[in-house]
């Protein structure tokens, strides 16, 4: 029977596009949605992602989040750096501020300045030059998206002079940096050279960059700093949750994406019960010739979550398809949305969440099904 | 013993005071082998007095035995055998799938059966070559004309051999000439001796085909007739028109 349902609903190819489509936006709205939202928190702890071989992000106890340090006495660093288990402790200053060029083009930027000798925190994907190249006089590496927006249509190259608070400095490398949550556009440096590029009152130091001693547990270490320093040390698994639960709680960005996701789910619902319900009561006069032929209520029912299982599940190809094309698209090293993507997650809870749409959109039309008086098949 | 054998059918609808009593107590027999008309004033009973017969709705009160099954006391999944197995149907309006194609529709009773949908296609195609539409085997139904619907539901009524043979006014939506086509077709390969034909009917001039005729009123049986034998047309050699 599973051929005649599928031949039935095949048969009605206006209404089987009209569920198809609904499926398909709806699972487009959630899919693109959700990634969306994804791709915007995980910006917020992108400092911390990208920052290679750093174990141990100590701070002040009232930094809340990876893009708004509090400032931190320089001598604090040499108190970590006294922990057992700590193979190497480096600075890190981080602060927002606005790049020019001379043609008058600007773009705001996380600037973060890194530990002269080490370099420890540095995106380690250079598109053009290297992390030695910052250790010229004025160096800065800037990313892709910075480049593009700083000198739109040129070719990547290094050797442009820009201006930062009143200062010459000199692009000497390209990365390919993930944009940040306040300023997409990320500029590496030398902490001595950010220091003077970025203004600020005597304590500067943002972060404590940690390195573990081969061997040694990460959170341990973090604990006895913690205990020892009176910071906030936490391991980089850990920053990247307090980051993520800090923009969660305190802006409107998880409700208002919940809001378009469970739109997205409610239109499915709505427009995929709404034409299922007509298809089937289109349907109904067939439904009930098979039933008075022999038909037993369980196969009709089979018949008709086959057809549902169909359409969600065309209408549930499309809308990925769709929302990871969308996403290819965007996703591109000078895009302002670079760094968004569809998590296979999000893919899988908008599987799961149209499976619950085309189940409640057929409810209604299953009981129709069931309660279905075989001997209509003589009226008119 | 006649093959089907009615006694004091009586079958409500509503309640209270819109409760209407369709059937007042119908007492009915009907002979395997035979074409037995049941005709009458719309809003007699008919219908609902066949839609009894074919276990499509169950009866108030009365007895009923069906080829000496009595569907009154089966169970809901019992009826739904009986009716499989049972009963074949051919309507007014055909009801045929209109996302199938001739030969689908046709094999449609088998595939409930079970029968795979190859085995069910392939005797399918032998049915409806059998009823003249070998060229049609693949047509939607929407492609074929009125009397060719009826005789591809004839032949989907037929295909799993029920005993009880239950039409709906099968010329109704007919021209006269499809009319008698259709209506000799029907004596030509539904009779045989295990099979009772019940068919409803308001079309009179298909009546010399019956070979009884029950007439109905008020939800009661009034008489049986049987027709002028002298007018009754040659009938082909029973049970010899199987495909």
């Amino acid at each position: 029977m599973l051929g005649i349902a599928l031949k039935m609903l095949f048969g009605d190819i206006v209404k089987m596009l009209g569920l198809v489509m609904g499926i398909a936006f709806s699972t487009l709205l959630m899919a693109q949605q959700g990634g969306f939202f994804i791709g915007l928190i995980s910006r917020a702890a992108n400092t911390v992602t990208e920052a290679q071989g750093v174990a141990i992000w100590v701070m002040d106890p009232k930094t809340e989040t990876a893009e708004g340090p509090t400032a931190m006495r320089d001598v604090e660093l040499y108190r970590v750096r006294g922990v057992e288990g700590v193979r190497q402790a480096s600075p890190l200053v981080q602060a927002t501020t606005t790049l020019r060029t001379p043609q008058g083009r600007s773009s705001a930027a996380a600037f973060l300045g890194v530990d002269d000798a080490s370099l420890l925190g540095i995106n380690p994907r250079f598109v053009v030059g290297s992390p030695e190249d910052l250790r010229r006089p004025d160096a800065i590496a800037l990313d892709q998206l910075g480049f593009s927006r700083l000198w739109p249509g040129e070719p990547l190259a290094t050797g442009k002079e820009i201006e930062v608070n009143d200062r010459r400095a000199t692009v000497v490398a390209i990365t390919e940096a993930l944009p940040g949550f306040t300023a997409p556009v990320i500029v590496y440096t030398r902490l001595s050279q950010a220091l003077s590029y970025v203004p600020g009152g005597r304590n500067r130091l943002s972060f404590i960059l940690v390195e573990a001693e081969p061997g040694r547990d990460p959170r341990a270490i973090a604990q006895a700093i913690s205990a020892q320093t009176g910071l906030l040390a936490l391991t980089t698994p850990e920053f990247q949750r307090r980051t993520i639960d800090y923009v969660l709680n305190n802006t409107g960005i998880a409700p208002s994406f919940g809001v378009v996701i469970a739109l997205g789910a409610v239109v499915g619902i709505l427009v995929t019960g709404l034409t299922f319900t007509l298809f089937v009561n289109d349907n109904l006069k067939q439904f009930a010739v098979l039933k008075a032929m022999g038909l037993s209520n369980w196969r009709l029912l089979g018949m008709v979550l086959a057809q549902a299982l169909v359409v969600a599940f065309i209408g549930y190809a499309i809308g990925l398809w769709i929302a990871s094309g969308f996403f290819d698209a965007v996703n591109q090293p000078f895009s302002d949305l670079k760094g968004f993507w569809l998590p296979w997650q999000i893919a899988v809870m908008v599987a799961g969440a149209t499976a619950v749409i085309v189940s409640l959109a057929s409810l209604i039309a299953i009981r129709r099904v069931l309660r279905l008086d075989p001997a209509t098949v003589f009226r008119g | 013993m006649p093959a089907i054998v009615t006694t004091g059918i009586t079958k409500s609808f509503g309640a209270g005071e819109t409760r209407t009593s369709v059937l007042r107590g119908v007492d009915f027999e009907a002979e395997a082998g035979e074409m037995t008309f049941l005709v009458g004033p719309s809003g007699c009973g008919k219908t609902t007095f066949i839609s009894i017969l074919s276990a499509l709705l169950s009866a108030d009160g009365g007895a009923l035995s069906v080829f000496g099954t009595e569907p009154n006391r089966l169970k809901s999944g019992d009826l739904v055998r009986f009716r499989r197995d049972m009963v074949g149907f051919v309507f007014q309006q055909f009801n045929l799938l209109p996302a199938l194609d001739a030969a689908e529709n046709v094999a449609v009773p088998l595939i409930i059966q079970g029968v795979s949908p190859r085995k069910a296609r392939q005797r399918a195609c032998a049915w409806l070559e059998l009823l003249g539409l070998g060229a049609h085997l693949g047509k939607l139904p929407s492609e074929l004309s009125g009397g060719q619907q009826q005789r591809v539901a004839i032949a989907r009524a037929l295909i799993h051999e029920p005993r009880l043979l239950v039409c709906d006014e099968p010329t109704a939506s007919l021209d006269a000439e499809t009319g008698r086509q259709v209506i000799e077709l029907l004596r030509e390969v539904s009779l045989n001796p295990e099979r009772a034909a019940i068919i409803v009917t308001h079309d009179d001039r298909i009546y010399p085909y019956a070979d009884r005729i029950a007439f109905m009123a008020d939800g009661r049986l009034t008489h049986v007739e049987r027709p002028d034998p002298a007018r009754i047309p040659a009938r082909p050699i029973r049970g010899e028109t199987q495909p």
